[in-house]
């Protein structure tokens, strides 16, 4: 078996271009998802009645079936779905002229949804309840109490879990080729189907993709430390007393 | 636009289903060789030399950042010209099956082994002295002792990998292997396109199903591994 090192070489600085939409999926996804995710936990924390039962339905349908079952019934249903309403309302604009990146965002805004509201949920049950009684009974308000007492300590817990899925989310983006988004997958494979050089060029995918989420898991380790430095604060100077 | 005929989705529905077996084989052929791999693995990560961790570090690394349908593509091109330039075996006619069972393997191998390490390092080492003290042998202790809690620990963790094992298997029609999503995107082109928005929420329907008979085994499976657990607390 022979690689082709130049095409191999060449594809890999072509498909670097791609970098900055798997990157615009991913930071959009996650922009969207986390205000909405964060008000689906806390319905779910308390029992906020037919919400909580349509979140219950929503996170067991995404968490059930594949991303690229989700894509294929996007990509199949919004298109037309946005003609008949831009029809019905009268706006003339050609649907076929949106850039299928919009109906990614939207794929994987849905997608992340439903896994973030379930680490959001998991970290905030984390915080003991007394902090919120005890931010309340200094005259705080519950916005106040949230974001300055419980939040900052429920995200030291839920770091890990967002890590793992902004690496999913990542390696998820490369389905996006499926709705014709030209990121990372779809350049070298578009590039490989001149010379049939197919493996070089996934292994260049591979490459590109493992530095991508080496660099990830290394700013999420950062993030833990500076989010997490008052526990250690906390454990030295308890140790040296 | 077409309206949406949602009386085709039972008539796909049962139409889909006469794949399901391949889907259901491919989801336990994988669990089966990705456990004996990443039990090497872990066995390497706890009890192996400092080459062998770094290694086993380093494979679990590079899986981890691997897109499902990536590797797969690697092993569908790739492994065929391997075998036949390194070992002269011919295997462009094997089924298509033998290659997503590798992808999966390896791709979730190291998430078993994970999985498997962290459960083991999770039950008390106190555990392994104190039944090989009264005269088990090693083999024994792990077998009787140590095997049995892990399990436990190790269950929440596992049920999770079967769902995402089976949510990535879906892409195996993209190198064409007719399982249930194969089979869906067969109707559909049967169709000459049309349908297809039916036909893929019947697939999400069985997916879902799926997970939820997985979940439902699993809830039920750790109530009675732990029940032991409970009376001890108690």
């Amino acid at each position: 078996m022979e690689l082709d090192v130049k095409f191999m070489i060449e594809t890999f600085f072509q498909a670097l271009s791609g970098i900055p939409v798997t990157l615009s999926i991913t930071a959009v996804a996650l922009i969207i998802s986390t205000p909405v995710a964060f008000f689906m936990a806390v319905s779910k924390i308390y029992n906020i009645k037919i919400i909580k039962q349509l979140v219950s339905a929503y996170v067991s349908f995404i968490r059930g079936t594949p991303v690229v079952l989700q894509i294929l019934i996007i990509y199949s249903l919004l298109p037309s779905l946005f003609n008949s309403i831009a029809k019905g309302i009268g706006w003339n604009i050609n649907v076929f002229d949106i850039n299928p990146i919009i109906y990614a965002y939207i794929v994987f805004s849905i997608n992340t949804c439903a896994g973030l509201s379930e680490i959001f949920r998991s970290a905030l049950l984390t915080v003991n309840k007394g902090q919120l009684e005890a931010a309340l009974s200094i005259g705080m308000s519950a916005v106040q109490a949230y974001v300055r007492i419980i939040i900052p300590q429920a995200l030291v817990t839920a770091i890990p879990n967002i890590c793992n899925l902004t690496i999913n989310l990542i390696k998820g983006t490369s389905l996006a080729f499926m709705m014709t988004v030209k990121d990372i997958t779809a350049i070298a494979k578009i590039a490989a189907s001149y010379g049939y050089n197919y493996i070089e060029a996934y292994l260049d995918i591979l490459f590109i993709y493992i530095i991508l989420c080496s660099l990830i898991q290394l700013l999420f380790s950062m993030l833990e430390k500076r989010f997490g430095s008052y526990k250690t604060l906390a454990g030295t100077t308890a140790g040296t007393k | 636009m077409r309206p949406f005929s949602p009386l085709y989705i039972p008539k796909v529905f049962f139409e889909l289903l006469t794949s399901f077996p391949v889907t259901v084989l491919m989801l336990v052929g994988s669990v089966i060789f990705g456990s004996l791999l990443g039990f090497v693995l872990a066995r390497a990560k706890i009890s192996g030399g400092k080459i062998s961790k770094i290694l086993a570090d380093a494979y679990i690394g590079v899986m981890r950042c691997t897109p499902p349908i990536v590797l797969l593509f690697i092993v569908y091109y790739g492994l065929p010209e391997l075998l036949l330039s390194t070992a002269g075996i011919d295997i462009n006619n094997v089924n298509k099956g033998v290659f997503v069972l590798v992808t999966y393997t390896l791709l979730y191998g190291a998430t078993i082994s994970e999985i498997m390490r962290s459960a083991y390092e999770s039950v008390d080492k106190g555990q392994w002295e104190a039944a090989v003290s009264i005269g088990l042998s090693p083999f024994q202790a792990f077998y009787r002792i140590m095997l049995p809690q892990a399990t436990a620990v190790a269950l929440p963790n596992f049920c999770n990998l079967l769902i995402n094992l089976m949510k990535d298997g879906a892409l195996a029609f993209t190198i064409g292997l007719v399982d249930i999503m194969g089979r869906g995107s067969l109707i559909i082109s049967r169709n000459f396109g049309a349908y297809a928005l039916e036909t893929y929420i019947a697939l999400a329907l069985i997916y879902w199903c799926l997970t939820l008979v997985i979940e439902k085994t699993f809830s039920v499976l750790e109530k009675s591994l732990l029940r032991g657990k409970r009376s001890l607390t108690e």
